[in-house]
């Protein structure tokens, strides 16, 4: 069965593979985060200017590509969401 | 409903508590609700903002019933309390009615179900028995959630839904059967022993070391 991703959902995919896929700090390039988010480029990069924009990633502007790294309001963001789906699972629901 | 006084009494305070846990579920999702801008939380929150304030409304109008004071009580009161009641639950079930269209079930075809058993009967019977079929189609999507993610907390808050299911349908034969006691305080005493199991994750919120606005 299909499981359709709420905005939220998807929002806190991206933030986790930009926390997870950072290993070595300096961030995660587009590609990484478009496999791991599985959504198109155009949506991606939409949502990564409204991310950058709202303070929960930072972009790392290079040369030739930008890295995206969560911040702090990201993480904090995180664990919100990791709580709040908790209680809501709780109840049958989805964030 | 004449119950004996004592009787009446518990179960107008136990009315309070279901006041006080509807309020703090519905506290905690508007906590959600800010923080993540979850559109079920705010389903979730409202349900049990309509749920909050129809008991304190039977609650006070079961209480000032037993006072000696001037009687403020109308039956369009009562019924106001429990449309709040079944409005609170019908949001409960839209909560997961909302859910199901996300992942395009079929589960969507228990919601027309409670419009086909509409009677003539009065309307505080045809919202008891509202109520009654919206928290059942509230468990049968619990049941279903919980079959997917097998979380305990769930199976649990199933278990709740369950028993104030039970309550709503013992509140519809009360309304029925005026004449017997027992079953009014024994539909409150249900409903908020069910209430009380869906404030198991509120507790969880507040005990587990987790603060409310998400932050560990």
């Amino acid at each position: 069965m299909v499981q359709y991703r709420t905005q939220v959902r998807i929002i806190a995919d991206v933030l986790s593979t930009a926390r997870d896929m950072n290993t070595e700090g300096t961030g995660v390039g587009v590609t990484t985060l478009l496999r791991k988010g599985n959504m198109s480029y155009t949506r991606m990069s939409k949502l990564l200017s409204e991310l950058v924009g709202s303070g929960l990633l930072l972009e790392l502007t290079g040369e030739k590509i930008s890295k995206y790294m969560i911040s702090e309001k990201g993480i904090q963001f995180l664990a919100a969401y990791y709580n709040f789906e908790d209680f809501a699972q709780s109840f049958g629901l989805r964030l | 409903m004449a119950l004996p006084s004592d009787m009446a009494l518990i179960g107008e305070i136990l009315q309070f508590i279901g006041v006080f846990v509807s309020f703090s579920i519905a506290y905690v999702a508007f906590r959600g609700v800010r923080q993540t801008e979850s559109s079920s939380l705010l389903r979730l929150a409202t349900a049990f903002v309509f749920l909050g304030f129809g008991f304190l409304v039977e609650g006070v109008v079961g209480l000032n019933a037993l006072l000696p004071a001037p009687q403020v009580t109308t039956t369009a009161v009562v019924v106001a309390g429990l449309l709040l009641e079944t409005t609170g639950y019908f949001f409960l079930a839209f909560s997961h009615a909302v859910d199901v269209m996300l992942s395009k079930k079929m589960g969507g075809a228990l919601l027309v179900f409670p419009v086909a058993t509409l009677s003539g009967a009065q309307l505080a019977d045809i919202l008891s028995i509202l109520s009654f079929y919206f928290v059942l189609y509230g468990v049968v999507e619990t049941v279903y959630s919980y079959s997917r993610t097998r979380k305990p907390d769930t199976l649990l808050i199933a278990m709740g839904l369950a028993l104030i299911g039970v309550g709503t349908f013992v509140q519809w034969l009360s309304l029925l059967y005026l004449q017997v006691d027992v079953l009014s305080l024994l539909q409150i005493i249900m409903k908020e022993m069910g209430l009380v199991i869906l404030f198991t994750p509120v507790l969880r919120f507040a005990v587990g070391g987790v603060r409310l606005d998400g932050t560990v």
